[in-house]
């Protein structure tokens, strides 16, 4: 009698392990299968990402907080030095394009020294918008940077060639 | 087995094994058909994101008007949203689309706050035509989009020269202004009798037993009215006016700086505040007439500006 009972507790303790044994192997199974399909997930959102900001760049200088408008005459590509002046000190933009950053560099003539209100407009690098997310490589597109300049009694336009730099978010 | 007739003995083990692998069976089907819901909200919702990221190039610079269309490989439910949130407002765009001769809803809302999405609340189709215009007041609001299925075809009947052209550079398929059939959306102007009529002297344009008005002179906001529902139009109208306060401060800015350089001019900054208050208290199109009075004003004396700011 004492033997079968053991037997029968052995055959119980057989059971449970064997059955432990079976719900992690699945456990295991569905949580590396999630983490691939997290994975995956933050990819695809990543790319999406990245496409915005790619698509975004060839554009934005169309869109009224940037674009020149007929203030210049019609010009392609070209970006209201003035307006991104004051469109940097605007919180309101912070999450309008959804994108990591937007950032504008005068390339001819380069300069390094970062646009503030009270360097403007002897400056090269206007961040018009940074946040602390993790930036993605930016986009980027040739742009025109216009402003009126007054040189005595003659007020005229001046076009400086620079790069508008889109960065997208990245995921996770 | 049988210790007595009839009676069936089962060991523990098989007993154990049977319950075990029920519960097993039962939730993978559980589990699996869980992940398969989840698959399909998360399909549902990167096309919606896509849908949003490919109207990125509507952007208009000096074109009137632009056309696109998107093709989705299964039939698609685009359910348009729009809420008066944040600085902004908020563009949704949520999808439901048929799988297994099924809808399959989904609650992940795509969200963004530059587009402005005019159509009927829900849209159902394969092929989408979406079309774009800018919208300026006096200055360049935003690109409005329009977006109607391929399955509703529009026949403009005599509408004025202007539009009339435009609309046939469009060359979209859905959008016809002569030999039209019969069975398309009728959209008559100036006269009572069409599914869709625009008062194009009036500003307005009613629909659904609904009238909505627009900035006349502006077709941008006429396209709105007749592709979209009145619930829709007044919504984005909304937002737009709320685009339009933040505008109007970026001009006040640029006043500032461009004086400080020397661009000393008839100063703008007085009317650009009375349209920021206007904007603000907007409520809805009835009251759109007051602002263009403004707007008029607007356009008049910057384009008497030696430093024009738009």
């Amino acid at each position: 009698m004492v033997i079968k009972n053991k037997k029968a507790q052995m055959k119980i303790q057989q059971m449970m392990f064997m059955l432990l044994a079976v719900t992690f192997l699945f456990i295991l199974v569905g949580v590396f299968f999630l983490a691939i399909k997290l994975s995956t997930l933050k990819q695809s959102a990543t790319s999406l990402e990245e496409k915005n900001a790619m698509l975004l760049v060839s554009k934005l200088a169309s869109s009224p907080e940037f674009s020149c408008e007929n203030a210049f005459g019609a010009k392609a590509s070209c970006v209201d030095f003035d307006k991104v002046i004051a469109l940097k000190e605007m919180k309101e933009y912070s999450d309008f394009w959804g994108v990591a950053e937007i950032e504008i560099r005068k390339i001819f003539p380069a300069s390094n020294e970062i646009c503030t209100s009270q360097n403007y407009p002897n400056c090269g690098i206007v961040k018009v918008f940074e946040s602390k997310k993790n930036a993605l490589p930016p986009s980027t597109n040739f742009i025109s940077l216009c402003r009126k300049e007054v040189s005595e009694r003659i007020i005229y336009d001046k076009c400086e060639l620079a790069l508008l730099m889109v960065s997208s978010e990245e995921k996770g | 087995m049988q210790n007595k007739k009839g009676d069936l003995e089962i060991s523990f083990g098989w007993l154990f094994a049977i319950i075990a692998g029920v519960i097993i069976i039962v939730l993978a089907i559980y589990f699996s058909s869980k992940l398969i819901g989840t698959e399909q909200e998360t399909r549902n919702a990167e096309t919606g994101k896509e849908i949003g990221i490919l109207l990125n190039p509507l952007e208009t610079s000096f074109e009137s008007a632009q056309t696109t269309s998107i093709t989705i490989p299964v039939e698609t439910r685009i359910n348009n949203g729009c809420s008066i949130i944040g600085a902004f407002g908020r563009q949704t765009i949520q999808l439901d689309q048929k799988s297994f001769n099924e809808w399959t809803k989904t609650n992940i809302n795509v969200f963004f706050s530059n587009k402005y999405i005019f159509s009927e609340e829900q849209v159902e189709g394969k092929k989408f035509y979406i079309f774009s215009k800018p919208f300026d007041f006096p200055f360049k609001v935003a690109d409005l989009v329009y977006m109607t299925s391929a399955n509703e075809k529009y026949c403009f009947i005599e509408p004025p020269e202007d539009i009339k052209e435009e609309l046939s550079n469009l060359n979209q398929a859905n959008i016809l202004t002569e030999d039209c059939v019969g069975d398309e959306i009728k959209v008559c102007f100036n006269a009572g009798s069409c599914d869709i009529n625009v008062n194009y002297n009036l500003g307005s344009v009613e629909k659904n037993g609904e009238t909505i008005y627009f900035d006349e002179g502006d077709d941008a906001l006429m396209y709105a009215g007749i592709f979209s529902e009145k619930a829709v139009y007044e919504c984005q109208l909304k937002r737009l006016m709320l685009r339009i306060k933040t505008l109007s401060k970026l001009y006040e800015s640029k006043e500032i700086i461009s004086e400080k350089e020397g661009c000393t001019d008839n100063s703008l900054f007085g009317d650009l505040e009375i349209l920021n208050e206007l904007s603000e208290g907007f409520e809805s199109s009835e009251g759109i007439n007051a602002l263009e009075i403004i707007a008029e004003n607007l356009e008049n004396k910057n384009n008497g500006r030696r430093c024009p700011l738009w």
